[in-house]
């Protein structure tokens, strides 16, 4: 049984004591990792994380806010995606958020990183939103080394609540971040999602969203920033389950150097459901001839009454715009920061997101784009 | 002010399209070159504010001693050029007033002044903008985005009011203007015409020309001027249209 991807870096990871979960090692070890010829995986490769030699270290968590955050334990997994029964496998503990009907937060900021370098982490996570209440979660994923941090989080908001998440994902070094999150929706419950990922070697998000009651909304939204070889794969699963749904899909990236970076966006619409709404855009901001950036919509269509879009543009800088800037006397450097941090807040205006939070990840885009000065709106 | 010499200049793709332009102007006069179309009348504004896709291929063009041609076109703006465009261009995302203040900001800088702060620019911001009646609503859109022909010439203006530059280029400001809002960018203009400032007004039309009153009018035919006058000139274009100086 040595034929599946990522054998060794299985049998290390047994080897070394790591496993809790012996049914989901099982499983994990009969059916491997998953390699490129998998549909979901055509653009990302995981030999590189595989053949690392990492220790298992439990997910450190920060929070401004205490109380709010309990242990949660993991789960037993014996079937699905790969990287769900690693997690149950090794079986670290994760976070639990949990909302009651009715309360209306101040927006909760907390912060994840491994508990020691090098490290596998593993974290399964859950949110649940009571019904009518309403919730902004500000989760910051970052480490600075070589560590792989992986993670699932389920996620309940019932009837009438509202739930935004702002994840920002960022490495300092080359280490890897795989987190996905499947949320369940109530009738007139909202989900918004803003992922926003920074530097590493290799992040995957994914975001399965089901659409279970009527009146329900889901935003999905992305903004990602790659330079050097770093690769970003994005994956979306909007599962509209029930009638008058919408959903909205919202990625921008911004690629340079030879960076990857892939946008897998799902809509699936089952036949029952009529009188749905399911909008995705796709637009890539190409810096450099070498890097790529492929955006793969895949909607699936089983009602009649069904409104879905779905566009992806992939383009440079306008030239025109530049030129306009510079004729007034503004440099290069600064027209062209000017024009990808228009390009970038564009996903931030789908949210309702706390002043805060929008000063805070404006700071994250100037940082990459290496140019300071305070380029927010005036207070006319 | 401005010296254009012997300027010769052609598309990227050898395509010639100036042929031989001297012009002097002294400061604070205002010049206006007339042309029918193709005659190279934008083609001039564009170059000497230095956009892209064109080959001077002779001649030179010095403002107050420094060489245009040496200069990228953010230099040549903080060299006090300033050129307001016959399409201005819109910029999603980017805050008409946040880009403002950046202009302003970036020529101080370059003139070795203190960057305004947020307090002091929204103050000169308002006052000038009151002026052409541009109000705070369409500051906070984004630049030129979702703006009216007159609203976009205005906002042109109140960045040369801005910028204070030495050498205002108006490419066909009149282009896409009704009456009244011409009159509005008009008085702008007028309004900064001052004995350091020199205007370089282009135009295919005599009617701009009955608002902004020029000192010296050119006319431009196939890559060369082919004639200079005074104010008179423009009227005689009017009354008897570009036919009698292509000829010339």
């Amino acid at each position: 049984m040595t034929d599946v991807f990522g054998a060794e870096f299985l049998d290390r990871l047994h080897a070394s004591g790591a496993v809790k979960n012996q049914l989901s090692f099982e499983a994990l070890r009969k059916q491997g990792f998953p390699n490129r010829r998998v549909e979901a995986w055509r653009y990302t490769d995981l030999a590189g994380q595989l053949g690392q030699t990492l220790t298992p270290a439990g997910l450190r968590i920060n929070q401004e806010q205490s109380g709010l955050f309990g242990p949660n334990p993991s789960v037993d997994a014996v079937e699905g995606d790969a990287l769900s029964l690693l997690n149950a496998a090794v079986g670290g503990e994760g976070f639990l958020f949990d909302v009651p009907a009715g309360a209306q937060l101040k927006p909760v900021f907390a912060r994840f990183g491994p508990m020691a370098d090098a490290a596998l982490v593993n974290a399964t996570n859950r949110i649940t939103v009571g019904g009518g209440a309403r919730a902004v979660l500000v989760e910051r994923w970052g480490q600075t080394d070589d560590s792989w941090m992986n993670s699932d989080t389920s996620i309940d908001v019932a009837d009438g609540a509202h739930l935004t998440r702002i994840i920002l994902v960022e490495d300092g070094g080359t280490g890897t971040q795989t987190h996905r999150s499947f949320t369940q929706l109530g009738e007139n419950a909202r989900y918004d999602a803003l992922v926003v990922t920074l530097g590493g070697g290799l992040h995957r998000i994914e975001q399965h969203v089901d659409i279970n009651r009527p009146g329900a909304h889901a935003g999905l939204a992305a903004l990602v920033l790659k330079r050097d070889r770093q690769h970003s794969d994005f994956v979306t699963n909007v599962r509209h389950l029930a009638e008058d749904t919408t959903s909205d899909q919202q990625v921008r990236t911004v690629v340079d150097d030879e960076a990857t970076a892939v946008f897998q966006g799902g809509i699936k619409v089952a036949q029952d459901s009529q009188r749905i709404e399911g909008d995705q855009l796709s637009r890539a901001l190409m810096l450099s001839d070498r890097a790529q950036a492929f955006t793969k919509p895949e909607l699936e269509i089983f009602a009649d009454d069904v409104k879905c879009s779905h566009g992806a543009t992939v383009g440079d800088l306008d030239e025109e715009a530049l030129f306009y800037m510079r004729a007034r006397g503004v440099d290069e450097r600064t027209a062209r920061a000017l024009l990808i941090l228009a390009f970038a807040r564009e996903p931030f205006d789908a949210l309702e997101m706390p002043e805060a939070v929008q000063t805070m990840l404006d700071g994250k885009v100037q940082d990459w784009l290496g140019v300071a000065g305070d380029f927010g709106a005036l207070d006319l | 002010m401005l010296d254009i010499k012997g300027l010769h200049a052609a598309l990227e793709d050898g395509t010639e399209i100036l042929k031989g332009i001297t012009l002097s102007m002294g400061a604070g006069e205002v010049h206006a070159i007339m042309g029918p179309n193709g005659s190279g009348k934008s083609t001039t504004a564009n170059i000497l504010s230095g956009k892209p896709g064109y080959e001077v291929t002779a001649g030179s063009a010095m403002l107050n001693g420094e060489d245009l041609f040496e200069m990228e076109p953010e230099e040549r703006a903080h060299a006090g050029l300033f050129m307001a465009f016959q399409y201005p261009v819109e910029i999603p995302g980017v805050q008409a007033s946040t880009f403002l203040q950046t202009a302003v900001n970036a020529k101080r800088k370059a003139e070795g002044q203190d960057e305004l702060d947020a307090l002091a620019f929204v103050r000169e911001l308002r006052a000038k903008a009151k002026q052409l009646g541009i109000g705070n609503e369409m500051l906070k859109r984004a630049v030129n985005v979702g703006f009216s022909g007159g609203e976009k010439k205005r906002f042109e203006t109140l960045q040369m009011a801005l910028l204070e530059p030495k050498l205002a280029l108006l490419d066909e400001t009149d282009s896409g203007l009704d009456v009244d809002a011409l009159r509005v960018v008009a008085d702008g203009v007028n309004a900064l015409r001052a004995p350091d400032r020199s205007f370089l007004v282009i135009t295919h039309y005599q009617r701009l020309l009955d608002y902004i009153v020029p000192d010296y009018v050119h006319i431009l035919s196939d890559g060369k001027i082919v004639k200079s006058g005074d104010a008179s000139l423009a009227l005689e274009v009017e009354k008897s249209g570009y036919a009698e100086f292509e000829a010339a």
